[in-house]
């Protein structure tokens, strides 16, 4: 188990300065001088010149680089081409209000999955299952960005119930989670339904049943320990989609969270910005998928005797 | 019996995912006050959006005097403005030529001099009186008893170290330098100095209007602290340095007597779409840029209110010298590209507000402007035929034009709209649509391909700053003596009437030439809460707040 842990570890840190790099290049290969932006459109040539030397990008771009480089296991980001502010202590400041969006979209998602998956499962084919069905179509074809204008529309703009931007409070969650949650429950629904409807007839339920066991019981407690398992799994695979769903919630709804940051950052070329917004975004990404192998390596020794 | 339990199980089941489902959410919205009123959206007609800018100017022209009295009661509430552009920069002075910037500095700092009207003589600040000596130097009596921030005194010493930084007079670089001829101060005494030019400065008094006053003592020993804690002697000061949002408090000494917003806060925020709906749900006292598919949203809303100006600020078809060899070289082709162009529809279909089409390359709001003759007015015929006298009769070459999605109002559809006109007249444009960043990449590569660009330069409302951009030190000079003559001319011309005259002449070769394709003055629209009062919005762009109050 130490020795498959320590290679997955290996390889982690080989994706994450994979990742380091590809974005450092692609930011400064790609268009837009941010000296440049920084300047109105035809500005003289020595003023932007000027300007590349007070954010650092008039230096050879491998200097650059290996400066990035040396910094990174420091916990040196660089700092923000606008302002000076270090990247590390902006990344610090919002990834706890990322964190708190992606938190309670997961237990909200997974509530709303877990009821309405078992309600239709234990009515497949039935009004309610296809109920759920048309919604899960419906959510799976809808755009995250026009939900949530829709719904400021009409909760912020025109009851005046909820906060239309800002994370001011338990009310400012609810916009962005639905939102969030809209994107995230048609697959965990889906497959909340399909366990169950294959948990049901398994013979573990079928001997609950025998040994009269009430039916709330065999549902709940049997049922859904079985059925819930993949729902853990997918939850953590899904976890890249509640990022990349977060960019857009948090950028319509003024959540001041990495999405919103790593956005603006990317607007105005703050190249050094961006990178700490990917490298978290990466970080998150690894680490997730490294703790769910690590889970399954622990619950199924094939997984350890294949690293072998 | 076992049937009915079942039964009853399911419909508990029931009750408990609608609980689950409802409650919190019903909980959560609860309003915890009287909703506010907002009116539905109106649909209105154009000739109705013309009529409520028509009030909004009004308003603007409310001018700002210098002894506005203090409230009574002192300072009060708080004001949320979200702007549309990053704070591109820190508070290192004058080393930014960031318009969003320089807009939230005139909370922050002072000026000498102020102009609230671009087109008229300027008005005490913290200089009280001023008069040239000679053709190099200006001398100017400063306000006694001034005080930054920091509580230190505002005196000579600080204009001094201010403009020679800021003019690159001094050993550090300067970004604001390209804005001004050399100047050195020299003290008198200390509430009088000399402002002396390397070489006649014409607008002189207009760049002082964009030059903050910096303490000498924080020039000379508190140089980092400063980048982010400025020391201004203006109406607020700094309390918080976010990257997005900066919060600002009510400066209860300052010297026009404090404003009466206690808490000022400026945040940025992209999406226009987002800022209109804080705006509506109440969460923002006031919107800066308002989109053109904005603006009858709120001129429609009894509880907002709308300044739309027309900003100094030339959106122009820049051409590239060297892409497109015809255009160098022949005027005929110029005019019959300016000729296919519906300017008119440009701004009264699309980008609307108080946009006005171009009349010269100097925007209305410039001092000296003059209207352009002839007026080029849509005329295919026209077009076609001078494309004949240029030798074209087919339209010429395909060329690129580039618009930047996203930078100015509807771009994409102003770009298209461009090219649909001028493929009538048998152009072959062939529309780029990118981002910024790629148009600006394109002008300065030397394998760029673009040969239009739409964009826009704006300034203070000196024909000086203005005109630079079509000069020598810029991109998009095409080698013209007679025009870099005229634009050095209007530069050290002192006598305003000389200077007129020439401004005039500059504009009338500019007009002529057409080296680049004027098109409109740029729709520059703030909305704010019916609750805001006292906002001053300018052409040149200033926001200032400093007389702004909330009402009930």
């Amino acid at each position: 188990m130490l020795r498959y842990s320590l290679r997955r570890t290996a390889q982690m840190v080989v994706v994450v300065f994979g990742v380091v790099t590809l974005v450092f290049f692609i930011l400064r290969l790609a268009s837009g001088d941010p000296a440049r932006m920084m300047n109105p459109p035809g500005q003289q040539e020595e003023i932007i010149q000027l300007t590349r030397e007070k954010i650092g990008t008039d230096r050879p771009l491998m200097v650059q680089y290996w400066d990035y480089l040396l910094g990174l296991p420091q916990g040196d980001l660089g700092k923000s081409f606008h302002g000076g502010h270090p990247v590390l202590g902006e990344l610090l400041k919002v990834f706890p209000n990322t964190a708190m969006l992606a938190v309670a979209t997961i237990l909200f998602s997974s509530t709303v999955a877990i009821l309405l998956g078992i309600g239709a499962a234990l009515r497949a084919n039935g009004a309610f299952d296809r109920l759920v069905l048309v919604y899960v179509s419906v959510a799976l074809a809808t755009p995250s960005f026009w939900l949530a204008i829709v719904l400021v529309l009409i909760f912020s703009v025109h009851f005046d119930w909820l906060p239309a931007i800002d994370m001011e409070g338990p009310k400012s969650f609810v916009l962005p989670v639905l939102t969030l949650a809209v994107m995230l429950t048609p697959v965990l629904i889906r497959t909340v339904r399909q366990s169950f409807l294959e948990t049901l007839s398994d013979d573990h339920i079928r001997a609950a049943r025998a040994r009269g066991i009430p039916e709330h019981r065999v549902i709940l407690v049997h049922g859904l320990k079985v059925a819930a398992l993949p729902l853990v799994t997918l939850i953590g695979l899904q976890l890249g989609m509640i990022l990349a769903g977060s960019y857009v919630v948090e950028f319509i709804f003024n959540w001041p969270g990495i999405g919103k940051l790593t956005l603006d950052a990317v607007a105005g070329r703050d190249f050094p910005m961006v990178q700490g917004g990917v490298l978290v975004a990466a970080l998150a990404f690894v680490i997730v998928n490294f703790v769910v192998d690590l889970a399954y390596a622990a619950l199924d020794p094939r997984i350890r005797m294949s690293a072998k | 019996m076992k049937t009915k339990m079942k039964t009853n199980r399911w419909k508990l089941l029931a009750a408990f995912v609608i609980l689950t489902l409802v409650v919190p959410l019903a909980a959560a919205c609860v309003p915890t006050q009287e909703p506010e009123v907002i009116k539905e959206t109106v649909v209105v007609t154009e000739k109705e959006t013309v009529e409520v800018t028509k009030v909004v100017k009004e308003e603007v022209e409310v001018v700002v005097t210098p002894t506005a009295p203090p409230a009574p009661e002192g300072p009060s509430g708080s004001v949320r403005f979200l702007i549309a552009e990053n704070f591109w920069a820190d508070w290192d002075p004058y080393q930014h030529t960031a318009q969003s910037q320089g807009r939230i500095e005139g909370q922050i700092f002072d000026y000498l001099v102020d102009f609230p009207d671009t087109a008229a003589p300027p008005v005490p600040m913290l200089a009280t009186e001023w008069k040239p000596i000679d053709d190099r130097t200006w001398e100017f009596k400063l306000r006694e008893g001034v005080k930054f921030h920091d509580g230190s005194t505002f005196d000579a010493e600080d204009v001094k170290a201010s403009i020679e930084l800021a003019s690159g007079a001094t050993d550090k670089p300067s970004l604001t330098a390209g804005d001004w001829i050399k100047t050195t101060v020299e003290i008198v005494d200390s509430y009088t100095v000399r402002l002396v030019s390397e070489k006649p400065f014409a607008a002189l008094l207009a760049q002082l209007q964009d030059t903050i006053i910096v303490s000498a003592e924080d020039l000379a020993n508190n140089a980092e602290a400063i980048k982010s804690q400025p020391n201004g002697t203006g109406p607020f000061r700094l309390v918080e340095n976010e990257v997005d949002r900066k919060v600002m408090e009510a400066n209860l000494d300052y010297w026009q007597g404090p404003p009466q917003i206690k808490t000022l806060i400026w945040e940025f925020v992209q999406d226009p779409d987002t800022r209109l709906a804080a705006l509506m749900a109440g969460q923002a006292d006031a919107i800066d840029r308002v989109p053109p598919q904005h603006l009858r949203v709120i001129s429609g809303s009894e509880t907002l209110k709308l300044i739309s100006v027309t900003g100094i600020e030339s959106v122009n078809l820049f051409v590239k010298p060297g892409r497109l060899p015809l255009w160098d070289e022949n005027p005929a082709f110029r005019e019959a590209v300016v000729r296919s162009i519906d300017r008119e529809g440009l701004v009264t279909g699309l980008v609307q507000g108080a946009s006005a089409v171009a009349t010269s390359f100097l925007p209305t709001r410039t001092l000296y402007h003059k209207d352009g003759d002839p007026a080029y007015t849509k005329d295919i015929e026209a077009a076609k035929a001078l494309l004949a006298e240029a030798g074209v009769p087919d339209g010429g070459p395909e060329f690129e034009l580039w618009v930047a999605s996203g930078f100015l109002p509807r771009a994409d559809e102003v770009g298209a709209a461009i090219a649909a006109s001028m493929q009538e007249a048998g152009l072959k444009p062939k529309i780029v649509t990118t981002d910024l960043g790629a148009m600006i990449d394109d002008i300065f590569s030397e394998d760029g391909t673009g040969a239009m660009y739409h964009i826009s330069w704006s300034s203070n409302g000196d024909p000086t700053p203005h005109a630079r951009v079509y000069s020598a030190s810029f991109a998009w000079y095409f080698g013209d003596e007679e025009l870099q003559r005229l634009i050095d001319l209007v530069a050290t011309t002192i006598d305003p009437a000389a200077r007129e005259e020439a401004t005039h002449d500059l504009q009338d070769l500019l007009w002529k030439q057409l080296w680049h394709v004027p098109l409109y003055n740029s729709d520059f629209s703030i909305a704010h809460s019916a609750k805001l009062v006292g906002l001053e919005v300018r052409p040149n762009f200033k926001t200032l707040f400093y007389q702004a109050s909330i009402t009930e």
